[in-house]
């Protein structure tokens, strides 16, 4: 089974799958044929994508896309259904700490307009519900909630408030006037502590005010007995360090499997592969436990490839650093297409990549993990770990992919651009990505191209 | 020193106790005017206020975190090597004592960062001093709302957001005008205009509660013997009244909005909101269902004469509503 690393279609998976099964491959129960999630969800994007070729890759896939159908067998055998918005990777820490409680991010339907290639209309629909272009596709979420069909209703709806964009917080606004009621809790704009205030220590070598800390571990406190409720137990100290050792134990195989892939000299993965990847950390895709399998099946593929000095992207492409997740996973093949490979990752929620701390009571933990979200902070914080990743895995070029319709990204991608050129003065652009980028794929081609041109001349002779 | 406020919410008795002297940025006449919609998604108001701030490195500029705009736009003032400013942390929920906390602290840390631009540590009786007088221009200005002019209350209330005075607006010319609700974003004296042309298509203001006109005069004391702790009561004033689209849930603003739209017999709603402001737009659906009122989206862009087609939609909101 372990054939040299390819990139498959749609159509060359159909094979690729025959033949895994006839030699024995063994699926869990979500497993299957890729081609059905085309078929039986109209996820045609597929069609467009370029897989990896390994059975760990075709795992991840089949998890990604059958969120939905967990998430209603999860609630059929009687699991309560958490959403947690905003936040990414808070909350839903403290929901898998409790048995029988399962939370996931109704924020993904950030990604159905793409895999549905807007077949499913709910960019259309969000606008006649008054979100027009001017919100980003996560204005999606708003028809998926109202309709129904894309994830199922939560029993509990926790939403993250203040410093969070404007383009959420007026949607889950909208979201609540419609009737779902929201839990929403306390985020204030991280800032340095100033000179007299008791400074605590955040993960990735942030620091904020204690008060800050203590106003984030209260309300994360108040979270934390609405989930208590819900599952009729109490959301206790032990069973948070519990949580938050799973969540660790998915983070460290994360951060292996970046390390393995991103810093090594050619990459083992595609950029695609390691996006999806990525975003397990943030709710592990509704089902903790098997987000670890999957994350250990990727890695060991990884580590496989590089010891047998097998890559999915030879080690002469030119190396890139990418900030945001891209609204088409298409952008990712296309920029492996063009002779570029991901060398480290901003997706806007490194503070889930992050270790937990593990010697803290747990809320005061989470509350300094939550703070420590890059969304939450100053863009220069943004900026400087950035600039520090791009500087420890040799990045040649950095790539600022613009959400459509982001608040954030009117001002960040500047500050980020201009910080990277006066610190490392690396070759740095914006570019925007939409939902299914098909329409703009010559422009985006060239532009990526044209930089990863740069970023290879202007290595040593 | 001139003290410039972003915010409505952020109370400028505050700043005068200091000794300083408190702006809203929004009543500033040459609040610099900028091509709209600006090209990156920015609200031009924020970047209004970042340019302008940067062009008085005189004086100070206090930003406030009520919406990711105007916190970014903090971030990009300080990118760009603005030093003398100040991000106030708004906090979204006011519910529990984690906000209260918050808020209180962002208070008492304004008031050291006002002492670092110069301005005196307040006696309690000179902050009493300050919030008596706010609050008594305040009360002034919310009797004269029903029967003011429409550009004549929104230009009084600009006065003393800049100021501090009060000067009586102009009473209404008596006519048959369709009241309406203009409710929104910053109205800036360049869209003073906007009112000229509301009343010329037959229509008036019967409730200004745009962020920086009804909606931003929070109520008077409740009593003026000077309390034991007037920090303590500027706090719970701040943290009572702020009233704000921003605030999570933002039902205070309905609240609000309920018996006023009702009092005033507002026919309809002019929804003002600037270029890339989410929060004000997605409120219309919102605004039109709870209300039961038509709702007109009106962009906060040129002068009415530069903007013919929006000047049309609201000539037509008002003839629709006779
Ligand atoms: S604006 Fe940015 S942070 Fe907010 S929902 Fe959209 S992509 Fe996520
Ligand atoms: S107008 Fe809207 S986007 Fe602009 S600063 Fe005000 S609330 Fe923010």
């Amino acid at each position: 089974m372990n054939a040299s690393p390819r990139k498959l279609t749609l159509d060359e998976w159909d094979d690729r799958h025959e033949q895994l099964r006839r030699d024995g491959l063994r699926e869990p129960t979500y497993g299957g044929p890729l081609r059905r999630h085309v078929v039986r969800d109209r996820n045609f994007r597929l069609q467009h994508l370029q897989f990896d070729n390994s059975p760990a890759a075709l795992r991840l896939w089949n998890f990604l896309l059958t969120e939905n159908q967990r998430l209603h067998q999860a609630r059929a055998n009687g699991d309560k259904l958490v959403g947690a918005m905003k936040d990414l990777g808070t909350v839903p820490v403290m929901a898998y700490s409790l048995p029988s409680m399962r939370a996931f991010y109704p924020d993904g339907a950030w990604w159905t307009p793409c895999l549905m290639e807007c077949g499913d209309m709910l960019l259309q629909q969000a606008e006649t519900m008054g979100l027009d272009s001017s919100f980003c596709p996560v204005r999606a979420m708003l028809p998926a909630f109202e309709h129904g069909g894309h994830f199922p209703r939560p029993d509990l709806l926790v939403c993250s408030a203040g410093a969070i964009c404007d383009d959420f917080s007026a949607i889950a606004q909208r979201l609540e006037h419609l009737g779902h009621p929201i839990l929403w809790w306390e985020m204030p704009r991280r800032r340095q502590p100033d000179s007299g205030e008791t400074a605590c220590a955040l993960p990735g070598g942030l620091s904020a005010p204690k008060i800050q800390v203590d106003c984030v571990r209260a309300e994360l406190g108040r979270v934390g007995q609405a989930l208590g409720e819900l599952a009729g137990k109490h959301l206790d100290d032990v069973w948070l360090a519990d949580g938050i050792r799973a969540a660790n134990r998915v983070r460290r195989t994360l951060e292996s499997l970046r390390r393995t892939v991103y810093a090594a000299p050619a990459a083992a993965l595609p950029a695609l592969e390691m996006l999806v990847a990525e975003m397990l950390a943030i709710h592990f895709c509704s089902d903790r436990e098997e987000s670890i399998a999957v994350l250990d099946g990727l890695l060991a593929e990884a580590q496989s490839r590089a010891r047998r000095n097998q890559f999915a992207v030879s080690a002469d492409a030119a190396r890139i650093f990418w900030v945001n997740p891209v609204a088409d996973l298409r952008a990712m093949n296309l920029l492996e297409e063009i002779g570029g490979r991901i060398c480290g990752t901003d997706y806007m929620f490194t503070h889930a990549l992050d270790l937990i701390p593990e010697d803290l009571p747990p809320l005061e933990a989470l509350a300094r993990a939550a703070l420590a979200d890059p969304m939450v902070g100053p863009a220069s914080d943004r900026a400087a770990r950035i600039v520090r990743e791009c500087r420890a895995n040799g990045a040649e070029a950095l790539v600022v992919s613009r959400i459509p319709g982001a608040s954030h990204c009117a001002r960040e991608g500047e500050i980020i651009l201009q910080f990277a050129r006066r610190e490392i003065g690396i070759p740095a652009i914006e570019l925007e990505i939409s939902p299914v980028c098909d329409a703009m794929r010559t422009g985006l081609r060239s532009r990526l191209q044209a930089l990863v041109e740069i970023a290879r001349d202007r290595r040593p002779a | 020193m001139d003290v410039f406020l972003t915010s409505p919410w952020i109370p400028p008795e505050w700043v005068r106790a200091h000794g300083l002297q408190p702006r809203g940025i929004w009543a500033a006449e040459n609040l610099q005017r900028l091509p709209c919609p600006l090209s990156a998604g920015v609200c031009a108001f924020a970047e209004s206020a970042v340019r302008f701030a940067q062009s008085r490195a005189e004086s100070a500029a206090v930003f406030s975190t009520a919406c990711d705009q105007m916190r970014r736009a903090f971030d990009a003032a300080i990118f760009r090597g603005q030093r003398q400013a100040f991000l106030f942390n708004l906090p979204a929920t006011w519910q529990t004592a984690a906000a209260g906390q918050i808020l209180r602290s962002e208070l008492e840390r304004l008031g050291r960062f006002l002492l670092a631009m110069g301005g005196r540590a307040p006696s309690p009786e000179q902050l009493w001093l300050e919030m008596l007088q706010a609050g008594r221009t305040r009360k002034l200005l919310l009797e004269s709302a029903r029967a003011s002019s429409s550009r004549g209350f929104a230009e009084a209330v600009a006065r003393f957001h800049w100021d501090g005075s009060f000067s009586p607006p102009p009473p209404a010319a008596p006519a048959d005008q369709i009241p309406l609700a203009l409710v929104g974003g910053p109205f800036l004296a360049s869209h003073w205009k906007w009112l000229d042309a509301l009343e010329a298509a037959g229509g008036r203001v019967a409730l200004d509660a745009t962020e920086m006109g009804e909606l931003s005069l929070a109520p008077p004391l409740e009593s003026e013997t000077v309390a034991k702790d007037p920090f303590d009561t500027l706090f719970r004033g701040c943290l009572d009244n702020t009233i704000g689209v921003f605030q999570r849930p933002n039902a205070r603003l309905y609240s609000w909005l309920k018996p006023r739209l009702a009092s005033r017999q507002a026919r309809g709603i002019v929804l003002w909101h600037f270029t890339g402001c989410d929060l004000w737009r997605a409120e219309a659906p919102t605004l039109r269902e709870t209300f039961g009122l038509p709702v007109l989206l009106l962009e906060a862009c040129a002068e009415p004469g530069a903007a013919p087609r929006d000047l049309n939609r609201l000539q037509a909101f008002v003839e629709t509503l006779r």
